[in-house]
């Protein structure tokens, strides 16, 4: 097996609250692994802690509130970005490693033309001249699909619709090449039409220029679409890791069951054949004050006693995969009799 | 048939272009938000109004309870036309129609407590005050699956999916039949948008309540709707029984539309078919078709560039307005 690109593990990042009510645990132990040239998803809901993790791979989170817990180690092509000085951080965070933000209205400068924010990496990471960066910029729009990029450089954000502008976002975070390109919601705010357009377009770059893809996204089928493996985050851990198309074939914990049934399906007959979604009931709990035991299960129906008092580790899933391939955080994998719901 | 019990013909709304440069500019072009809208909705059932954002979806919705006024078009509600209601009687059939937001965050009041937000529609509508207040509004909490105890709180204090719930009590309480639903779930997570689309199918079944369910999300649609009309600036270019356009969409922009949701099913082998270039301006919509400069048909021709098509039935009970709807893609 290759060298990882990236190997996280046992990232904590805890955030001190500002009413005093305690350490929000945002992000809790996450260990993953992403490979060079794969697209990884990691998907979960609001408040799992995914966007936490991307940042503070990025080392942007916050410091205070926030604080990467000693013992939390974050490797790069072998180099622990966690202990980096801030110089040769800044070589490898928008060169090496880019990303691109949910929100493109408010990811760019709204007083730098769209030309200008793409050249920046290019001028600062590669030294080319400012002759050179807009020549640069100019391939770079008409390598994500902008029309008239000539033209196009010397418009500023607000001249451009929110699918342009994502282009434009991800035209910023190529310019350098990176080897490593973290995705956080890159769709969620486009319609469904644009949305097919940029995925297929991020598709397609990453096939050309050859990058890992960190694909962050509460969207099942999105990841279903575009993942070679996925990781699924609960309450600031992940709860399961697998490669795609195992995943979805054979979900095993239970949260990642109750997401794939919450899920309303173009591919499922219509609702007055089939009646209600099987969701999860309840909500996810503050992040300063994870359930004991399995933090999952105040909201599982199959929990019994062991649950309650003891967390889970991420164990495998047998089942013919290969060991370490397909994980699971739960207890079911020691006693998978218990795979019937309490009424 | 049953009669409709919400009836909408000819709908138009058009917002006026501003001036530009202090108002001394030249009028900007006037935005055709809504163009000749038809549709009903029967009794019980569930229209599904979908398009993407700026196709006047939400605009629909608005100007049926006349939150904006139509500049044209009637719209009946159980026989009362809405269009030509004095202020007066429109606030006494308010009682009949009421509309949930979106955003759950924006749409309560951060300074009301969930009682004083649902006792409040109580006592303008004089329905109940006193005792029998305080039990509508335990009853109406206990129905949208909160605990009474929540009649205490302020927004800040409750979850997404809890305002949004918050948000249909204060719009059930007057006892309406008819709801605008628009966009209810997109702001949610996906395990509480499950939890809140069950909670909207139990009341309507409860209640016999009619809704009209504006989305963007085709396959939330799908698992709701009866009807489903799809919208494209300003225009209905599809109409039809949900399993009818799912299972065979004639419109080409509903195919392209569909083909473009992410199914969560790495296995599943569609076709996507990938629409090039983005909405135009609803101020300057293309002449003929307005679908023309993105559409993917092989057959498209000068027509399309310069005839607009009509919404015309293609199949039975199945509208599209497209001239070659007869040949799908």
């Amino acid at each position: 097996m290759t060298e990882p690109l990236l190997r996280v593990r046992d990232l904590k990042t805890y955030f001190v609250t500002e009413q005093g009510s305690g350490t929000a645990r945002a992000v809790d132990g996450v260990s993953f692994e992403v490979q060079p040239g794969e697209t990884l998803g990691i998907v979960g809901e609001s408040g799992c802690g995914k966007t936490v993790t991307s940042l503070s791979i990025l080392r942007l989170i916050p410091e205070p509130p926030g604080h990467i817990r000693p013992g939390s180690f974050i490797e790069f092509e072998g180099r622990n970005l966690l202990t980096l000085e801030p110089r040769d951080l800044r070589a490898i965070r928008g060169n090496q490693i880019a990303m691109i933000f949910q929100e493109p209205m408010t990811s760019l400068n709204p007083v730098f033309t769209v030309g200008d924010q793409i050249a920046e990496a290019a001028i600062v990471h590669q030294r080319l001249s400012r002759r050179a960066a807009r020549t640069r910029a100019i391939e770079m729009l008409r390598l994500v699909g902008i029309p008239d990029p000539e033209e196009r450089v010397d418009h500023y954000p607000h001249q451009m619709s929110g699918g342009m502008r994502q282009r434009v976002m991800i035209a910023m975070a190529l310019v350098c090449h990176p080897k490593l390109l973290i995705a956080d919601e890159p769709t969620t705010a486009l319609d469904v039409t644009i949305q097919a357009q940029i995925l297929e377009l991020l598709d397609r770059l990453q096939a050309e220029l050859g990058m890992a893809v960190m694909l962050i996204t509460h969207d099942l089928g999105v990841v279903a679409g575009s993942a070679d493996r996925v990781v699924v985050m609960y309450a600031g851990q992940v709860v399961e890791q697998a490669p795609t198309a195992a995943l979805f074939a054979r979900p095993l914990h239970p949260y990642t069951e109750g997401l794939l049934a919450s899920v309303p399906r173009l591919d499922a007959p219509p609702a007055r054949e089939h009646g209600r979604l099987h969701g999860i009931p309840g909500q996810v709990p503050a992040a300063t004050a994870w359930p004991e035991g399995c933090r999952f299960h105040p909201r599982c129906p199959y929990a019994w006693d062991r649950c309650r008092a003891e967390a889970p580790p991420l164990l495998d899933a047998g089942g013919g995969a290969e060991p370490g391939t397909h994980t699971v955080r739960c207890w079911l994998l020691t006693d998978p009799r218990r795979r019937t719901p309490h009424s | 048939m049953t009669p409709a019990l919400v009836d909408v013909r000819g709908l138009v709304k058009h917002f006026p272009g501003e001036r530009r440069l202090l108002g001394l500019g030249p009028p900007r072009a006037v935005v055709r938000a809504v163009d000749d809208v038809s549709f009903a909705i029967a009794p019980g059932q569930t229209l599904g109004l979908v398009g993407e954002s700026g196709c006047g979806k939400s605009t629909v919705g608005r100007a049926i309870l006349r939150l904006i006024e139509p500049d044209a078009g009637r719209v009946t509600i159980d026989g009362q036309d809405v269009v030509t209601l004095g202020a007066r009687a429109l606030r006494a059939l308010r009682r009949r129609m009421q509309i949930v937001f979106q955003d759950p965050y924006g749409s309560l009041n951060p300074r009301m407590t969930v009682h004083q937000m649902l006792a409040e529609p109580l006592a303008i509508h004089r329905i109940a005050s006193g005792a029998d207040a305080e039990r509508r509004i335990a009853a109406l909490l206990e129905e949208v699956g909160l605990d009474p105890s929540f009649a205490q709180s302020y927004p800040h204090e409750l979850s997404g999916g809890q305002r949004q719930r918050v948000g249909i009590a204060r719009a059930l309480s007057v006892e309406p039949n008819f709801l605008v639903l628009d966009e209810p779930v997109s702001a949610l997570d996906v395990s509480v948008q499950a939890q809140v689309l069950n909670l909207l199918a139990d009341l309507q079944q409860r209640r016999r309540l009619t809704y009209l369910f504006i989305a963007h999300d085709l396959a939330v649609v799908k698992h709701i709707a009866d009807q489903v009309a799809v919208m494209y600036l300003g225009k209905i270019v599809e109409r039809a029984p949900a399993p009818t356009l799912y299972g065979g969409p004639r419109h080409p922009y509903t195919t392209s539309l569909l083909s473009a949701v992410p199914v969560p099913d790495p296995k599943a082998q569609r076709q996507r078919i990938v629409l090039a270039g983005e909405v135009p301006s609803p101020a300057h919509p293309p002449p003929g078709c307005p679908f023309h400069p993105r559409c993917p048909h092989p057959k498209k021709d000068a027509r399309c560039r310069t005839e607009p098509p009509a919404l015309r039935e293609v199949a039975p009970g199945q509208l599209a307005a497209c001239h070659f709807a007869e040949e799908p893609l």
